[in-house]
């Protein structure tokens, strides 16, 4: 494991989202699943636009969408995951159903998937900072107050900093190739 | 030793090192299963990553159960290239159409699956397998990983454990429990878990009874389920499997995440009403309502057991004028047995439509679909809107005995009253 920890951190704005954000319809328009597009650069114009249309002008990499319960629930699909990998954002979430939480790692957005309590802690437009590997937001808009989460398995986060599961695969084939049986990510 | 689960015992022997539940492993399964609407891609994409050998091909299977007849040329192509994927990647079980049937039923059936095994598929439903103690993992699209390289990560999930108690009564179905479990239970402490079904009834629910249990908890995100291997499963398995195996259960004080008790003696007839397989009420609830199709198939309800207890309401009896009912047997095996049995000539005979075995109208109503404006009470798994069709459709899920007792009165019927 060679990733460093800066990373792992993120400083933006703040978006807050309530619970039960639904993956198809409120993060990704549903009619890019059955098209099979998944290029973060297409997909990204379109996020979040079932809550909020003018979300993908307003958000900046380096952006946090913060959310309640069940973030993404629903049918997973993955393209809700490549708009906001498109935009540059990372999430911290209340918590987020399994099939969701493995599209968000495959398609290589950082997450804090349980965050008890967060939505509490935030507002949209406010300046905080994630330190995704120790599971620590800062809001500098609060007098720099600060908060600690359970962070991803170390060998997730390394899934996620290779870019994501194309990524990973493709590094997996070419050790494998060069002579690792049973090759593994660490 | 510290005291498991029997998830944990499972993946303990894979990882080769006692596992916890949260660890994150690479374990590797003894069988990788891709059905017939994804092997086209898997094999696409192991060529567009430049994969030419695969991990251990022998322990992959092809099956044939979404759509085994072609509906059009574009799937009567892809049939054609699974073919050449499966002859390239020297794929160790390729089961063509006619030649199985529903993948999450007949590996069992046809004793590939044994308890204790460590499974993952392509297809939502694999959990299926813990109906002889076997866990299996559902995958998507890294199911190609598997099959390249072995294995891909997972997360040891903790187990959610329900003991059954008591017997159903006449004209309830295990499908009745199944459904009224996945309403009671909390999605969120659900998620990401292993149910594990054991307990005194255990005795007397048969392994085609235990894929049903093991089906449901999937649509509220648990991660799979599992029936504690015993004695009904070493007698179904006997004549099936010429190898030995043992019969692993949790340790009596393992680390349960949560457990609860059902007596199955109070459970009565239970429909899931749209949009969604865990809105759950009564039948009482919505018996009247006027029913144009009906079906009794899918990896929930496609077993020879289903199929007899939808017999049992429709002997000597015709389906209501206006009513299409459909009968999907399981597999194979099952379409012969039920043939044996004069099953089949009862469905016929009633006016019912016998399909070729494996999903039936459950994958996406690409056969027997539903117009808009129609009312379908059937087994298959899911009733979102769109499942079967018309978006403007609606999906009741059942009992076999409950959809039987409907399609011969042309509304939803308790079976109870037709009994």
């Amino acid at each position: 494991m060679t990733d460093s920890n800066t990373d792992f951190v993120r400083r933006g704005r703040c978006w807050l989202f309530g619970d039960n954000v639904c993956n198809d319809g409120d993060m990704i328009p549903f009619h890019f699943v059955p098209a099979r597009e998944q290029r973060p650069e297409i997909l990204k114009d379109h996020c979040m636009i079932g809550l909020d249309p003018e979300f993908p002008k307003k958000a900046a990499p380096g952006d946090l969408v913060i959310a309640g319960r069940r973030f993404a629930q629903g049918n997973a699909h993955i393209q809700a995951f490549f708009a906001l990998k498109g935009l540059g954002l990372s999430v911290a979430v209340e918590s987020i159903p399994r099939s969701s939480l493995r599209n968000c790692i495959s398609a290589g957005v950082l997450i804090l998937p349980e965050c008890a309590g967060i939505t509490a802690t935030v507002q949209t437009g406010e300046d905080i900072e994630i330190d995704f590997r120790t599971g620590r937001l800062t809001n500098h808009t609060r007098g720099n107050s600060t908060h600690t989460y359970r962070p991803l398995d170390e060998a997730l986060l390394h899934i996620i900093q290779q870019g994501g599961w194309e990524a990973h695969f493709k590094d997996r084939l070419s050790r494998s190739r060069s002579g690792a049986v049973h090759p593994l990510p660490t | 030793m510290t005291s498991q689960t029997l998830t944990q015992k499972i993946l303990s022997r894979k990882a080769g090192r006692s596992v916890r539940a949260g660890e994150i492993i690479f374990p590797e399964p003894d069988l990788i299963v891709v059905h017939d609407w994804y092997s086209a891609n898997a094999g696409r994409t192991l060529r567009q990553f430049g994969v030419e050998r695969l991990h251990a091909p022998d322990k992959v299977m092809f099956v044939t159960d979404h759509e085994p007849i072609a509906v059009s040329a574009e799937s009567a192509a892809r049939q054609a290239e699974i073919r050449d994927i499966a002859r390239h990647f020297a794929i160790g079980h390729h089961f063509d159409v006619g030649r199985g049937g529903h993948g999450h039923l007949f590996p069992v059936e046809a004793g590939f699956v044994t308890p204790g095994m460590f499974v993952e598929a392509y297809d939502t439903h694999v959990p299926n397998y813990g109906a002889v103690g076997a866990l299996g993992f559902p995958m998507l699209n890294e199911i190609v990983e598997v099959m390249a390289l072995g294995s891909v990560w997972i997360r040891v999930p903790g187990t959610i454990q329900i003991r059954l108690h008591g017997r159903l009564t006449p004209g309830v179905l295990i499908r009745d429990f199944a459904q009224k479990l996945i309403a009671d239970l909390d999605a969120e402490l659900v998620n990401y878990t292993v149910v594990e079904f054991s307990g005194p009834a255990m005795e007397h629910i048969s392994v085609d009874e235990r894929f049903t249990l093991c089906n449901t908890p999937i649509e509220i995100g648990a991660k799979s389920v599992l029936c504690e291997p015993d004695a009904v499963v070493r007698e179904y398995l006997s004549g099936r499997v010429d190898r030995d195996f043992e019969l692993p259960c949790s340790d009596s004080d393992a680390p349960f995440v949560h457990s609860a008790e059902y007596d199955l003696t109070t459970i009565e007839p239970y429909v899931a009403v749209p949009p969604i397989p865990d809105r759950v009420v009564p039948i009482s609830a919505v018996a009247g309502k006027p029913i144009q199709h009906a079906f009794v198939g899918s990896c929930a309800s496609g077993s020879l057991t289903d199929l007899q207890e939808a017999a049992r309401y429709l002997k000597g009896r015709k389906i209501e004028s206006g009513v299409r009912l459909f009968i999907t047997p399981g597999t194979q095996a099952i379409l012969r047995a039920a043939i044996a049995q004069g099953l089949i000539d009862i469905f016929a005979s009633a006016g019912a439509v016998i399909t070729a075995p494996g999903c039936g109208p459950c994958a996406a109503g690409r056969i027997g679909a539903l117009g808009r404006g129609e009312v379908s009470i059937n087994t298959g798994t899911r009733n979102d809107p769109g499942r079967l069709g018309a978006r403007e459709s609606e999906i009741y899920l059942a009992s076999p005995a409950a959809v039987a007792a409907s399609a011969i009165t042309g509304r939803i019927t308790d079976p109870r009253e037709l009994a």
